[in-house]
């Protein structure tokens, strides 16, 4: 049967949000003015209704009279001088296809057999010119790896296709050369690890398939097995302990009396109140995000969602985060290398990824940064967390026995995502674009929604056995980890598809997002696919776990993958990797005072490192799930940043769980070691300046390391040592974290570019009343401004005001963590104490932009002095972490609250909303908040709008 | 006696604990209640006093939020809303929610399948979540009574939410007193100013009821603020949460039911 086209757009006289948008980058990003206005219509298709049906889904579903009209199988906009159709590419799952089909049905439309919806766009303007257009097609309206330019009425909407052939590759007879073309773009081993492939299947006297090659590349690739932070390590002659067992056996050491499990699930967990623990994981996303910023970020968000859901017997997600680093949005179009995307385009599409998914599933992301850095053009830094809560009984998994059925939950397998994890293990390379865009798809948070739903009923119901996500390496790698220790048989022929056509392997790889697994007893399965269907959930035996410790991979009577477990997951030998780093000496600035203060302040607060951030943070849903208690921004216009968020996700208790991070990759850049000091500290200041006990907090890391070359292996020891050295000093455990080690760019010319090391840490704890937090607004007109804690002015390398200067410098912050746990425990006493009006922690933009913010937020001046021995412009603009700005009442003498800690009493704050600075009895500025604020917005309005 | 409320859950809804929770605090019994349960009659939507759709994507808010839901609605559960609305029971739209109710047509008519106004993109085009202050209008409505010519501050979170209907329809609205909630300066002042009226709301509409008051619909969502803390500036001066005053009069009222 034909296909009915159905043409909507709105009546003429109301803004045409959409097109205004597309006019906006057009005379903005890419300066064409020959465009006066762009219009918009959508086009539905409908395969194998009546043209009288078509028309009740016109009226019924898809027009609203009130605000748009409609035509059938005819164009609706005449009037324009080019016009394009961008739909997504067959086998892209268009997440409204499914919509559309459910509400045709509802409808009582049963013949329909396929729908699909696109949009139209419309330029209009005297002189365009084609080239014009290609640009606009290609720079704003078209999304080449999931999108394309639609030139005619499609034949069908079917997407048909016969089952691929399972290929065997002949291994044992091919040549070194031949291997490492083999594993290029497809496998991404090196050749050791090859001849070792070869030598099992030597053994074993068979070539293997294209299945078994996959699952050993996908099982030993770098994103799954981790090989450099599991590698023998030989630092400058010495050898060292494995990064990841120092790692575990510091935490193992701190023996923290919360941690419930630490590394071994798919979040680490801790306790919380009442019989309820917490977890908490952080992935990266680079990557996918690199090439495609949207999808990247919603599958980034998307997956690490699912480690919440797939922790233990399932956790409830309760709070999503993101710390993007990127280059500034302001970047020359020459200066983008090869291969990569502009920054502006791609910071704004990373934050419309986690924005959509987080929102559509109804996860608050309310704690985050983004970072500005030149060497992120060629690669971003993309990190995405979630944190969740669940039963502390219920917070591991149980293990799968012989007999057990294994459950597909969730969306179907499509060729979404091949080659994920063993891409992102990859360098990124002009090419990365063009060979790897299979490696991205569009996430679809309302399954995922839903799947949740489903299986937390599941769970409450005790049906599940064990649980794990769908992630990079889709069913090989969930299903060969669940069944590591006992062996499991799997039948790809029973995986529900989104379309046919797929090859086993392909099955088997796929990397289709809102997937997971279950391993369930048989009694329980009739229970668990009747709460799925409750839910609109597939759920479908794929597999049993069998207990001969092999992983058998069938597709109908033909066995695709037959490997032993053992060799899968041990036989990939021990890295010997060696690592030197050695400093390197960096500008240092001119060494003057600022010539006009209120200037350098302004500028200060409008660097992009320490901007308001609050256009990003209004697009995210932070309030949803009603349990927020201290939000990313509050104050007495809601516009002021506060340190940690603090929710509460029991409703009706006052318990909070705090989140809060810290990163620095310019202080990575100077010295990995205190670089790395400096991010552990920030991100565990941030949620002691909320009123977290020092006593109640674990740690997640995130190492975003570039290629492991000699240098950068180096510093990835000293970055690891760090965190060491601070869980002993602090006893603050990590328990979860990631590495990322592919932060480097190679183009055509040879050309490498090193992204910035970045170490990311991400703090989570309880408090058991969240009524006792403070924010970092100034509360009450004249009272006492005091700075408190440890710090060395001149140490201003890497700083905001360094950078200002045109330098990094190399005399960073020292941190010592055994002194700033004093700090610590001293303000978290004095909060509990209800004695801290307001508690801010110094960052980027040191006191100056600390002190800034917590005027805004108070709609507060304030009145403070440098002491005369002091340097004026390092003691504003110093930027060691682990010091407070606070404010205490008027009559209370501030050595009673800190008694031995460092502290010194700035000043008052002041009813006159301005910033009065003196040096000794000199005055250095006095200048309006309102001033300081524009300048502080400006940057991000700019991107973001607002 | 706690009167039972049905929220009304899908695909996509995702503010219905919390709704759950001002319903329970605010002395109600609620049940979630997947739509699937009321079209298989497994559960029967005339067993409660009040239904309430709660804030989502429903359907990923495919086509128009909450468009798919609607649809779903008024194909299976037409005559069964008619129903329970006739015999004086009350309805709850909160941001989704209100999308669906006037997809439906319950509002602002009370008329299933007569959709006159609509809830459209935010001029701005752009989701956005911020508290935002409403003058509550003088009216019947059961679920702000006690509360006329007050200033309540809500967070708003939504994409599509800018208020438009034809003239007539706007000023039929306004002299029925159907219009409940508007959208106001931190003074008390009706505004059509961006960020104070979020999305462009004709007439700063935030939220209107069906004529008899009982039927009520508003984007920003009074189930964020039933406890003190989930104010942003509760640290700064006593607050009372005002988000929880709608659920109390609504509880109270279907007591007498």
């Amino acid at each position: 049967m034909s296909i009915q086209e159905i043409r909507i757009k709105n009546i003429a006289g109301l803004p045409e949000v959409k097109g205004n948008e597309i006019l906006y980058e057009i005379q903005h990003s890419l300066r064409v003015e020959s465009v006066t206005a762009v219009r918009t219509a959508q086009v539905f298709r409908f395969e194998g209704v009546t043209e009288k049906e078509a028309k009740v889904l016109a009226e019924e579903l898809l027009a609203e009279k009130i605000f748009q009209e409609y035509t059938l199988n005819s164009p609706i906009v005449n009037n324009y001088d080019y016009m394009i159709e961008v739909a997504y590419k067959p086998g892209v799952m268009n997440p409204e296809a499914a919509s559309l089909m459910k509400a045709a049905r509802d409808l009582d439309i049963n013949t329909l057999q396929a729908a699909d919806s696109s949009t139209e766009y419309f330029f209009i303007g005297s002189g365009i010119t084609q080239s014009e257009i290609d640009l606009i097609t290609k720079r704003l309206v078209v999304n080449d790896t999931v999108e394309q330019v639609i030139n005619e009425k499609p034949q069908t909407l079917v997407i048909s296709g016969s089952l691929g052939e399972t290929e065997v590759i002949p291994l044992r007879s091919m040549t070194e050369n031949e291997m490492v073309r083999l594993s290029k773009d497809r496998l991404f081993l090196n050749l050791d690890e090859m001849k070792i492939i070869r030598s099992y299947f030597n053994d074993i006297d068979r070539d293997p398939t294209d299945c078994e090659l996959e699952t050993i590349a996908q099982t030993w690739s770098e994103h799954c097995v981790h090989k450099t932070f599991k590698a023998k390590l030989i630092v400058d002659g010495q050898e060292k302990e494995p990064l990841m067992k120092r790692l575990q056996h510091a935490t193992k050491k701190a023996n923290h009396p919360l941690v419930l499990s630490s590394f071994v699930d798919n979040s680490g967990v801790m306790d919380f109140y009442e019989g309820y623990a917490v977890c908490g994981k952080v992935e990266t996303h680079n990557s996918p995000s690199a090439i495609e910023p949207y999808g990247g970020a919603m599958t980034g968000s998307g997956g690490v969602f699912r480690d919440i859901m797939g922790t233990g017997q399932g956790a409830k997600v309760v709070s999503s985060t993101d710390m993007f680093c990127v280059a500034e949005p302001g970047l020359p179009f020459s200066e983008v290398p090869a291969g990569c995307l502009h920054p502006n385009y791609l910071l704004r599409r990373v934050v419309a990824g986690v924005k959509d998914y987080g929102n559509r599933m109804g996860i608050p992301t309310n704690n985050g940064s983004v970072h500005f850095h030149r060497d992120f053009r060629a690669k971003p830094s993309i990190i995405v967390g979630a944190y969740g809560i669940l039963p502390a009984d219920k917070c591991t998994k149980g293990e799968p026995q012989a007999g057990d059925l294994a459950i597909a939950v969730g969306g179907r397998t499509g060729r979404d995502g091949i080659h994920g994890a063993t891409f992102s293990s990859g360098e990124m390379t002009h090419r990365t674009i063009s060979v790897n865009s299979s490696a991205v798809q569009i996430g679809h948070p309302i399954e995922e929604k839903r799947m949740s739903d489903a299986l937390l009923n599941a769970r409450d119901k005790d049906l599940i056995r064990a649980i794990t996500d769908c992630g990079a390496g889709g069913f090989s790698s969930a299903l060969g980890e669940m069944g590591e220790d006992i062996g499991v048989e799997v039948w790809l022929d029973k995986m529900p598809l989104k379309y046919p056509g797929l090859a086993p392997w392909e099955i088997w790889q796929s990397e289709s997002q809102e997937r997971m697994v279950v391993a369930i007893d048989p009694h329980n399965l009739e229970q668990l696919v009747e709460i799925c269907k409750e839910y609109n959930v597939e759920a479908t035996v794929i597999g049993k776990f069998t207990g001969n410790k092999r992983l058998e991979v069938w597709y109908d009577k033909e066995i695709v993958c037959n490997l032993d477990m053992e060799f899968l997951h041990n036989g990939l030998p021990q890295r010997i990797m060696t690592g030197s780093w050695q400093p390197q000496t960096l500008d240092e600035p001119a060494d003057k005072q600022p010539a006009h203060w209120p200037a350098t302040y302004k500028n200060i607060m409008a660097t992009l490192n320490v901007c308001s951030k609050e256009p990003i943070v209004r697009l995210y849903d932070h309030g949803v799930q009603s349990g927020s208690a201290l939000p990313p921004f509050g104050g007495v216009a809601f516009d002021a940043p506060n340190d940690a968020t603090v929710v509460t996700p029991v409703l009706g208790k006052n318990y909070g769980l705090v989140i809060s991070h810290g990163l620095n990759p310019i202080l990575n850049n100077i010295d990995p070691y205190y670089g790395s000091l400096w991010a552990s500290a920030e991100a565990v200041s941030n949620a002691i300046a909320s009123g977290l006990n020092p006593k109640d907090i674990c740690l997640i890391d995130n190492f975003v390391w570039p290629f492991p070359d000699e240098e950068a292996l180096g510093a990835l020891d000293m970055a690891v040592d760090a965190c060491t050295d601070f869980v002993q000093a602090t006893g603050m455990p990590f328990i979860s974290g990631k590495d990322s080690l592919s932060s480097t760019y190679r183009s055509q010319q040879g050309e490498v570019i090193k992204i910035p090391p970045v170490l990311c840490v991400s703090a989570f704890g309880r408090l058991e009343d969240v009524t006792k937090t403070v924010s970092t607004d100034f509360k009450v007109d004249g009272s006492q401004i005091i700075l408190v804690g440890y710090r060395d002015t001149s140490q201003m390398g890497g700083s905001t005001y360094f950078e200002l200067l045109g330098a990094v410098g190399n005399k960073l912050p020292k941190l010592d963590p055994s002194k700033l746990y004093q700090v610590w425990q001293s303000i978290y006493t004095n909060i509990q104490d209800n004695s801290l009006l307001a508690c801010h922690d110094i960052s980027e933009g040191g006191l100056a932009a600390c002190l800034a913010e917590m005027c805004f937020g108070g709609n507060l001046g304030a009145k403070i002095n440098i002491p005369a021995a002091q340097r004026a412009d390092y003691f504003m603009f110093n930027e060691t972490a682990g010091c407070f700005l606070t404010e205490i009442p008027a009559n209370i003498e501030p050595g009673q609250l800190f008694k031995d800690i460092p502290y010194i009493k700035l000043g008052v704050t002041d009813v006159r909303p301005y910033i009065t600075i003196t040096h000794g009895d000199k005055e250095l500025l006095d200048v309006s908040i309102n001033e300081l604020k524009a300048s502080w917005q400006k940057p991000m309005k700019e991107v973001f709008g607002g | 006696m706690r009167p039972n409320v049905c929220i009304l859950r899908t695909d996509g809804t995702n503010c219905d604990v919390e709704t759950m929770y001002a319903i329970e605090k605010a002395g109600g019994r609620g049940q979630l209640t997947h739509v699937n349960q009321l079209r298989t009659g497994l559960v029967n939507l005339m067993d409660f006093q009040m239904l309430i759709l709660p804030g989502g994507f429903t359907y990923g808010d495919d086509v128009h939020s909450g468009k798919i839901l609607a649809v779903e609605l008024s194909s299976f559960l037409k005559e069964k809303m008619l129903e329970f609305v006739q015999h004086g029971k009350l309805v709850l739209g909160i941001c989704n929610g209100f999308q669906v109710l006037v997809r439906t047509g319950l509002l602002p008519g009370g008329t299933p399948g007569d959709i006159t106004v609509t809830l459209m993109n935010n001029d701005s085009g752009r989701f956005e979540c911020r508290w935002v202050d409403m003058k509550v209008e003088a009216s019947n409505c059961i679920f702000t009574q006690g509360m006329d010519g007050s200033v309540v501050n809500y967070q708003s979170a939504h994409g599509e939410g800018k208020f438009y209907t034809g003239k007539d329809t706007l000023s039929r609205l306004e002299s029925a007193g159907q219009v409940v909630f508007r959208y106001c300066s931190t003074e008390g002042s009706p505004t059509l100013s961006y960020p104070a009226n979020p999305n462009g709301s004709l007439n700063a509409i935030a939220g209107i009821s069906d004529p008899t008051g009982r039927i009520l619909g508003l984007m920003p969502h009074p189930e964020r603020f039933i406890e003190p803390y989930q104010h942003p500036n509760w640290r700064r001066r006593k607050l009372k949460p005002y988000g929880l005053t709608i659920f109390e009069n609504a509880i109270s009222y279907a007591q007498q039911m």
